[in-house]
């Protein structure tokens, strides 16, 4: 069996390698609030279990005993938001500090007995995948929200619950996963306009940082926010690009020009013949009739 | 870099995508020091020019105008080629702060190339009126890299440019580190895998990480470098690699935009929202198909008109003064020299250049409204507006302009087809170009139909002038359907802003193309000009007796059939000097000029054959200007060829045609 402190320190090495990179001393001194020495002699003590590879100068991955382990933890935190949310009632910004003093609590019938009473859940609150017990974890998706463009409309997937101050803020204003937004405005100062369901919502750039998304899926697309091709927008419509079809030869030239997935077009003219005039990355640009007609876009109208 | 006693000599490379006025920074940079010419083996245009400063002497290269580094066109790979072969000591990036959304993506590139980097942020004051507010500060600082706010036009911050530019190569190398744009971890992951597949021999003089990105990006011109040179083993495993990858130019594209947004939020402050530009204002009616028709005509019609009420004129002035004194003041101040050096002259010379120096007020105003038409940012509206015209023709929006240009001449016409960037559409451009009535031929057409038509002349001469151009759209679809292969290519293309004119800008690029001009005049209209004198003159010095006689003769049977003898026959070929000449041949045959010229016309044509001989000439072989154009523009013998062979055919059967129904009724 593990020890907490060896729990913790799995969790934390699997979450930032995910991110692509190996968890470094002084991020997992950061993360889990303890000294960069006692972090280096953990780590070295992880290593000889054979949980961890471990090289100073880069850091520390998990191994594929360390991985298994990792998201058996991963599953009871998860598991046990959920039933915090679910069964006792609490609310979804509270549940993280609490799972992570029940997450360590292994024992096999305890986790079989949850994963029956909640039913198939497969996320936990903050919209994160919940393991199987087979230690198999569907990959995410979602990118921060900062990494959308203005106009857009996305789906917010999950939640960073790193901060617990931020989770509060955010439950505050109303958004969780599952809820669409739109993307008013983005400011200098990183701050976003959103908007969701009739509301206006105003979210700092750190708020905004925490919050997952993924561009609007098309069964969740409501009617107005149709599929079309670029050629058949009238003019003074705004729409955002979806992706080139056409032949690759001219994909480089689209490209370079800013007609990139997620950019906002704007129709200047469409006669229904000839070329089209739109504006792309703030210049006017002219598309021959083909080439608009190989670009889909979703239509936008409200703005 | 090399050291002399007179100082460093350093180069310095300008990149930027059009628009920016690149060319307004090269030019005040340079000034007249610079030299026109073509990039080896390419017919994309090069200029390079001189400029110093204290003991340092720049040698500026102006590299061709491109949005990314990525060969999507000539442009761009002679830009990306020179920056990694030549590896030029400092490179500018100039952008147009006014929209530098766009123009920032082509920072991100240049990034990767990792040279010393100086960033032009041209046009503030167009950005300052579009309520733009730019922090080249905050742009430095978030790129690490020297950003100095010009305004080219108004020739402010060229000094402070200089100095970045000098700053910037005197700092010891790897002084300054570039911040790179993170692509992330999944993408990073696949260009590893890139690079794990190519080694150093395969991949140089280009850096292996970024040939493995311009893979993914999918860039033909490297692809095929690398497949030619890896084993075969490997570029099938590259190959399915990167097919199994395709969608990694989508998303490192998508990456650099957000790059930009990134860099836009922190220099930016957006101009508040709904304020409609003035660009966008006037494109309202420019470019609208209804009403952008109208403008369209309106400024082609000023610029004819123009050419009519002072070019014309001028050209007639300049043939009396020029050509007919000059032939007197030989023929009377030689008196002692050999009559054949007299000849020689009067007749091959002065009648050969002199007659087509006569055209460059026509061509002086031609290129200076071409240039005036640019620089404000109309020609783009032009394109757009008549593309869906041109489109038919399997031509591109951009072709309307060197055809418009046609009407003063055809050379640079022909010249002037290499702003179409689609290969395809730019050979059909160039064959269909020499259909385009210029003025050498207007004046034949205009005289012939004086003599003959009287008060009905000015309507044969727009008769003729509509039936070229229908030939011409024939043609274009003939060749469209037949004999042009490849695939139609779309418009892409951006709208500038709109900008005032620059005086000096515009100032220059006609003289260049003036100077361009004369300077052909002086080396291949003379030495043709020669060789049909020589033939005319050849062997007793009488043209009757004259070889050129001769072959007028021997066609005179195929002349017959149109009613021409031999005499207009030979005034015919002569045209393929220079149009106007058949006028020139003619008196020379006749031996009479001027109003006599006109009576003789009269026996020597009957009106049938008169309108039979308009119609030949518009439509004759293109001069020999422009076929050593087409030649030079097409690298190939065989375009010229083809036009000529087509035109002999197309011009001869049309007026035999014409000749023998005229001559029924």
């Amino acid at each position: 069996m593990d020890s907490e402190r060896t729990e913790e320190y799995l969790e934390a090495i699997y979450k930032e390698q995910t991110k692509g990179d190996p968890a470094s001393t002084s991020f997992l001194a950061r993360d889990l609030g303890v000294s960069q020495p006692a972090v280096t002699d953990m780590l070295k003590n992880l290593e000889s279990k054979g949980l961890i590879d471990y090289k100073s100068s880069k850091g520390a991955t998990l191994t594929e005993l360390g991985v298994e382990r990792a998201l058996g933890v991963i599953r009871r935190h998860r598991l046990w938001e959920r039933f915090l949310t679910d069964v006792l009632g609490m609310k979804w910004d509270k549940v993280h500090e609490v799972a992570c003093k029940l997450e360590h609590l292994d024992v096999p019938e305890v986790e079989e007995r949850l994963a029956v009473i909640l039913g198939d859940t497969d996320t936990c609150p903050h919209g994160h995948a919940i393991p199987d017990n087979k230690g198999n974890i569907k990959k995410e998706k979602a990118v921060p929200l900062t990494r959308f463009q203005a106009l857009q409309r996305v789906n917010i997937t999950a939640i960073d619950e790193g901060d617990s101050r931020l989770l509060a803020a955010i439950e505050k204003k109303g958004l969780k996963p599952q809820v669409i937004v739109t993307i008013h405005k983005k400011n200098e100062d990183g701050s976003l306009e959103l908007e969701a369901g009739n509301r206006k919502i105003k979210i700092n750039a750190d708020l905004a940082m925490a919050l997952l998304a993924e561009p609007v899926s098309a069964g969740q697309r409501d009617t107005i926010k149709e599929e079309t091709t670029l050629s058949k927008l009238n003019a003074g419509n705004t729409c955002v690009l979806k992706e080139y079809t056409g032949e690759r030869n001219l994909l480089g030239r689209c490209l370079s020009l800013g007609f990139t997935p997620g950019s906002v077009v704007k129709m200047l003219e469409n006669f229904n013949s000839g070329p089209v005039l739109v504006k792309v990355h703030d210049t006017e640009v002219a598309l021959g009739r083909d080439l608009a007609d190989h670009i889909t876009v979703t239509r936008n109208e409200n703005a | 870099m090399t050291e002399t006693a007179m100082g460093k000599h350093i180069v310095v490379a300008l990149a930027g995508a059009p628009n920016v006025g690149k060319s307004t920074v090269f030019n005040l940079l340079t000034g007249l020091s610079q030299h026109v010419g073509n990039w080896p083996g390419k017919t994309v245009e090069q200029k390079t020019g001189v400029t110093h400063r204290g003991n340092l002497t720049m040698d500026i290269v102006d590299l061709p105008g491109t949005y990314s580094l990525t060969a999507n066109s000539a442009e761009e790979q002679i830009a990306r080629d020179y920056l990694v072969k030549e590896n030029p000591d400092v490179v500018v990036a100039i952008l147009n702060a006014a929209s530098l959304e766009r123009h920032l993506y082509l920072v991100a590139e240049l990034i990767e190339l990792s040279p010393r980097l100086v960033i032009a942020l041209n046009m503030m004051d167009v950005a300052q009126q579009q309520g733009k507010k730019i922090d080249a500060k905050a742009l430095a600082e978030a790129l690490n890299i020297p950003v100095i706010p010009i305004a080219a036009s108004k020739n402010q911050g060229i000094n402070e440019l200089l100095t970045a530019i000098e700053q910037e190569y005197r700092q010891p190398a790897g002084a300054r580190e570039l911040k790179h744009i993170e692509y992330g971890s999944e993408i990073l992951k696949v260009i590893n895998h890139v690079e794990e597949l190519l080694d150093d021999s395969i991949t140089a003089p280009y850096p292996k990480h970024w040939t493995a990105m311009k893979l993914l990006e999918g860039d033909t011109q490297i692809d095929k470098l690398v497949m030619g040179r890896a084993g075969v083993g490997k570029s099938s495993a590259l190959n399915a690699y990167l097919r199994e990858n395709e969608s990694a130019a989508v998303t490192i594209a998508t990456l650099r935009y957000e790059w930009v947004e990134r860099m836009m939020a922190k220099t930016q402050e957006k101009p508040p929202l709904g304020r409609v530009s003035l660009t966008e204002k006037i494109d309202r009616a420019a470019t609208h198909p209804i009403s952008g028709l109208f403008v369209l005509l309106l400024v082609f019609g000023l610029i004819f008109g123009l050419v009519y009420s002072i070019g014309i004129p001028l050209q007639k002035f300049l043939e009396v003064h020029l050509v007919e004194s000059g032939k007197t003041l030989v023929n009377t101040n030689l008196v002692s020299a050999p009559a054949w050096v007299r000849s020689l002259l009067a007749n091959g010379i002065i009648s050969g250049v002199g007659t087509v120096l006569t055209f460059i007020p026509i061509l002086i105003l031609f290129f200076a409204a071409w240039a005036f038409m640019e620089d404000v940012g109309y020609t783009a509206r032009a394109a757009f507006v008549t593309d869906r015209f041109m489109h038919l023709l399997g031509l591109h929006g951009k072709s309307v302009l060197p055809l418009v240009l046609g009407f003063g001449c055809n050379v640079p016409a022909i010249l002037g087809t290499r702003i179409i960037d689609s290969p395809r559409s730019r050979l059909l451009t160039i064959i269909v170009a020499p259909l385009v009535p210029c003025t050498g031929r207007m004046a034949v057409v205009t005289l012939i139909a004086a003599a003959f038509f009287g008060g009905a002349a000015i309507f044969v001469s727009i008769g003729i002038v509509i039936f070229s151009l229908i030939m011409l759209i024939i043609t274009g679809l003939l060749m469209n359907r037949f004999v042009v292969g490849g695939e139609d290519s779309a418009l892409l293309m951006e709208l500038p802003l709109y900008h005032l004119p620059n005086p000096r800008i515009i100032g220059l690029v006609t003289w260049q193309n003036t100077m361009a001009f004369i300077k052909r005049a002086g080396t291949i209209i003379l030495a043709v000009s020669l060789i049909i004198w020589l033939l005319a003159t050849v062997p007793n010095g009488d043209i009757n007796t004259s070889v050129l006689a001769h072959i007028g003769k021997f066609f005179e049977p195929l002349g017959k059939l149109m009613g021409f003898n031999w005499q207009v026959m030979v005034a015919l070929f002569s045209s393929f000097i220079a149009k106007e000449n058949t006028i020139a041949t003619l008196g020379t045959l006749l031996g009479g000029t001027g109003a006599g010229l006109n009576a003789q016309l009269k026996t020597l044509l009957t009106p049938a054959a008169a309108v039979a001989f308009l119609v030949v000439q518009v439509l004759f072989i293109p001069c020999v200007a422009t076929v050593a154009a087409i030649r030079q523009e097409t690298k190939t013998w065989k375009w010229p060829l083809f036009t000529i062979a087509f035109q002999l055919v197309l011009s001869f059967s049309l007026a035999i045609i014409v000749y023998q129904v005229a001559r029924l009724l």
